[in-house]
């Protein structure tokens, strides 16, 4: 490289850094109004989703609203309250399968480590982004068809085999971030490993694993799809109702969609808002 | 502080002695005058930099000469690193406050119509960890910085990339893999393309902040050998904890303590042979004999 | 592990007499055998119903598949009517609501992101996120009911002859404004997937090193120039997985879709005109299937569903392990 080479390098470099700046600096300005616009644009559904359902559905909502039974077409004073009892008792019966399995599966895979844990991870992970609508169709085939009857029980089964996933990823995860050191404390002094994982992990991780399985729980009680299939009648669980209602033509059908879906909404946020106070309360403890 | 175990034996003094001998030798031949006539390329003056309320640096009044190394030294915790980066203005991204004056040339780096992308071209930088751009070629990483700068022209980035590789000395071993991922290079190769990567955009100064911390011996040798060349051209500001490394390689010196209340500031500043043989304050003495830091 | 401390903690172990601890001992080694096998079990029980839902839905489906063979994935028609099943039409309109939702989100969930992590401060990018969260917990259903009721007519009164008078990209909306169309299931679909896309992204951009955002402002990069040419493709991992995962999200919802896609089971003409994809065919058909060939075809649409949303997700999960590893410990401002 001779001298004059980079001499002249030097200069248009200098000079390309300079009448480039005014470019770089408008394109940047730019570029950045518009990561801002992005994220008011991603604010705004939920604005709009909350906007509407409680401007609507806050016309219909009212105690008798929430505690008397659906009412045939045209005869007025018709409340939601099958559905609320069904949906949670649905969702209920659906914790009672999951939780247990899903805290188990998650100790195995807290406790090994290896192929099968990760094949086992893995495959939760997969079955997680299964649609909820295929778990409605498995449900279907292993207990509609074959008992020829539609039921609660098929519907808390699908939705058990959709948090089961959701379930054991955050129990497990729980376990870790919370309790890997007591668990070796434990380990050190000398108890079992099931006494050490039954009373110091699982008190250890106790707020964790409420924060995601109130999550998943969210996550089920909105479902839909999976009850498509199990449900007998619409004014059995909430989602179906507003499915069914909402997709009638007429107003008051419509009403009573919008009332449904601010009580689902006010819940399903209630339940995450509670699981990220839990999870924050949690973390600033930690610190 | 671990001293590069090759250097141990020499003393200090006689390290810095010997480079100062064959740099002014050096520096006679290449540019025709005695390196003290050199006019400074920065200026610092009453410098302070804080954050919040917490002062990490404070009363820096400091001359760097063009064209030749300067080692900021100093203990670890003392405000080097954060000096350092108030020079190039970094400290506009990291909540840290700087007062006082800066200037590059005569020019005020934190003047109101000061640019910081212009004067952060022209002030480049060495981070004390290799960070070539992961998702970047070797040719890429080079040239990253003139494309930033909004040079054009395959022919002309590619001369440039030759040329800086050459002056980083890593042409030899990289010729023949310029398409292929920077992070496959090993880190004394990752930090010479970091240097290739600052010097490609022809910069007037170069920051470079413990650039050997993280690399093997032989490695660290060869950095050393490029600072000393590259002095010819660009104004070097090197911080290092490693006072032998300041002693081989610095023409000047400015050594950092903590004060009483835990604030770094400037001790003692002159050419690196006298601060290490007749150091005026005894706390610089004491910190040269290796009683504090 | 030594026999003597057996599951008591050493401080109540002391006072525990001989012959009670030979009898602890004795119990506590009976519930470690109890607690391995219910571990075990808890294990085997969730493979069992991965395997199981497999298998059902195979079987369940073997009916049309064994009448229609490969060519029900490809077989163009869809009407039980005339004991046509085929699964193309639908897959086509799947593969359409998802691209065009993915065309929505990709930009503003990355720009999202890129706000989040990169431009806002921390005051306004922590209550932004966790509203993007809230989000991701609205049911499908409600998102559906405001698609349906809200959304349809803006769309067939306002948005839709809007963009069909567009300048050069009116050619995709032409037609009768409807409403409910492949473009509103997609926009229904795009809101749906919005928080996944953000939040994985975020987590990617935020994964970046800092020094890798000061090796470019160092070099005189803008701070754009470091976002855009430094820290998004460093991100890039992260990113894909973001996206792939959204769009297996975006395939398999059904009853938003549904709600609003208007269901009509032919190659759509403009994005402006109805549609069906897998899932919301399943939800329109399910009810009326015939029992026999015509459940067991749903079941099939079900199936070619499942195929599809595996494969997604499982190269969008291998993909969000393969992210991240490269240059590990230099997280955070060097100093
Ligand atoms: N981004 C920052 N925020 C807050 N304090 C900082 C930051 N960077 C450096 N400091 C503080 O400044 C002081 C000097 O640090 P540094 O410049 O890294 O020292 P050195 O490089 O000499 O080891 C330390 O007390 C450090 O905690
Ligand atoms: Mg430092």
């Amino acid at each position: 490289m001779t001298v004059a080479s980079a001499l002249s390098r030097r200069d248009l470099v200098r000079a390309a850094a300079q009448r480039s700046l005014t470019r770089r600096r408008i394109t940047g300005r730019l570029a950045q109004a518009l990561c801002a616009v992005a994220a008011v644009a991603s604010v705004a559904p939920l604005v709009a989703l909350l906007y509407y359902t409680i401007s609507r559905g806050a016309q219909v909502l009212s105690w008798s609203f929430l505690v008397n039974a659906p009412t045939p077409p045209g005869i007025p004073g018709g409340g939601i309250s099958t559905a609320i009892t069904g949906s949670a008792e649905i969702v209920g019966l659906a914790l009672v399968i999951a939780i247990p399995i899903a805290l188990l599966a998650a100790l195995f895979l807290f406790e090994r480590s290896g192929r099968l844990a990760a094949a086992l991870r893995f495959s939760a992970d997969v079955l997680a982004g299964v649609p909820s609508i295929i778990i409605g169709i498995f449900a279907y085939a292993l207990l509609v068809l074959p008992l020829h009857a539609f039921s609660n029980l098929a519907a808390a089964f699908a939705l058990a085999v959709l948090m089961l996933p959701i379930m054991i990823r955050a129990d497990e995860e729980a376990m870790r971030t919370i309790a890997l050191d007591l668990w070796e404390a434990g380990i050190a002094l000398g108890a079992r490993r099931g006494r050490v994982a039954r009373s110091v992990v699982l008190r250890g991780a106790l707020p964790d694993l409420v924060t995601g399985n109130l999550l998943a729980i969210a996550r089920a009680v909105g479902e839909t799809a999976p009850l498509l299939f199990t449900l007998a009648t619409p004014v059995a669980a909430m989602t179906l109702l507003i499915y069914t209602d909402g997709t009638q033509a007429f107003p008051i059908a419509q009403e009573t969609a919008w009332g449904t879906a601010l009580v689902l909404l006010a819940f399903v946020l209630l339940l995450s808002v509670a699981a990220k106070i839990a999870a924050w309360r949690i973390s600033r403890r930690a610190r | 502080m671990s001293g590069d175990p090759i250097a141990r034996p020499e003393p200090l003094s006689l390290v810095a002695e010997q480079r100062a001998a064959a740099n002014t030798a050096a520096s006679a031949l290449t540019h025709g005058h005695p390196s003290s006539a050199t006019p400074p390329a920065v200026t610092l003056e009453g410098v302070q930099v804080s954050f919040g309320d917490h002062v990490a640096v404070r009363n820096v009044t400091l001359a760097i000469p063009a064209r030749q190394v300067t080692a900021l030294i100093g203990p670890s915790g003392c405000g080097k690193t954060t000096l350092l980066r108030a020079i190039n203005r970094l400290h506009d991204h990291t909540g840290g406050s700087v007062e006082g004056s800066i200037k590059l040339g005569d020019i005020d780096v934190y003047g109101a119509d000061t640019r910081p992308e212009l004067i952060r071209r022209r002030i480049g930088m060495v981070f004390q960890r290799p960070n070539p751009f992961p998702a970047m070629s070797v040719f890429e990483n080079v040239v990253s910085g003139l494309r930033f700068n909004g040079v054009r022209g395959r022919a002309l980035l590619r001369d440039a990339a030759e040329s800086a590789l050459h002056h980083a000395a890593l042409w030899d071993t990289v010729k023949d893999r310029l398409n292929q991922p920077a992070v496959g290079l090993s880190g004394g190769q990752q930090q010479r393309l970091c240097i290739a990567r600052a010097l490609a955009v022809e910069p007037e100064v170069l920051l470079m902040d413990e650039p050997c911390s993280a690399l093997d011996p032989i490695a660290t040798a060869k950095i050393e050998n490029l600072i000393t060349r590259l002095a010819a051209d660009v104004t070097i500001v090197l911080v290092t904890h490693n006072m032998f490394q300041a002693a081989r390689v610095s023409d000047q010196a400015a050594v950092f303590l903590l004060g009483e209340d835990r604030v770094g500031e400037l001790v003692e500043a002159g050419a690196t042979d006298e601060l290490f043989h007749e150091p005026k304050n005894p706390r610089t003495r004491d910190y040269v004999a290796g009683r504090v830091g | 592990m030594s026999s003597d401390t057996t599951g008591v903690l050493p401080r109540e172990g002391v006072a525990v007499s001989g012959v009670r601890a030979a009898l602890l001992q004795k119990r506590t080694r009976l519930g470690e055998h109890a607690y391995t096998v219910v571990r075990w079990g808890g294990a085997a029980v969730f493979a069992a119903v991965v395997v199981a839902l497999l298998i059902s839905v195979a079987g369940s489906s073997s009916q049309a598949l064994t009448r229609s063979g490969v060519g029900f994935l490809w077989s163009g028609t869809w009407n039980p009517a005339a004991g046509e099943y085929g699964a193309g039409i639908l897959v086509v309109g799947t593969l359409l609501t998802t691209a065009v939702a993915m065309v929505i989100v990709v930009p503003i969930g990355l720009g999202t992101a890129a706000f989040l992590s990169e431009l806002a401060p921390g005051w306004l990018a922590g209550p932004l996120s966790t509203l993007i969260g809230l989000l991701a917990a609205v049911p499908s259903i409600v998102v559906g009911l405001w698609g349906l009721i809200v959304l349809t007519p803006i769309f067939a009164n306002q948005v839709e002859p809007f963009l069909a008078s567009m300048p050069l990209l009116g050619w995709l909306f032409r037609g009768e404004a409807y409403g409910p169309s492949v473009l509103l299931a997609s926009v229904v679909l795009a809101v749906m997937t919005l928080p996944t896309m953000v939040a994985l992204s975020r987590t990617a951009l935020a994964a970046v090193p800092v020094a890798d955002r000061e090796a470019a402002l160092a070099l005189g990069a803008t701070r754009w120039q470091a976002v855009r040419k430094a820290v998004i493709p460093a991100a890039r991992s992260g990113i894909q997985a973001a996206v792939t995962l959204a769009v297996g999200r975006a395939m398999g919802e059904s009853i938003a879709v549904a709600m609003v896609i208007g269901n009509r089971p032919a190659l759509p003409t403009s994005l402006t005109a109805p549609g069906a994809t897998l899932g919301s065919a399943i939800v329109n058909q399910f009810a009326e299937a015939s029992p026999g060939l015509g459940t067991s075809s749903v079941i099939a649409l079900g199936a070619v569903l499942l195929l599809l949303t595996v494969a997604v997700n499982a190269g969008g999960q291998a993909l969000l392990r393969s992210g991240g590893g490269h240059r590990a410990g230099t997280a955070g401002a060097l100093r």
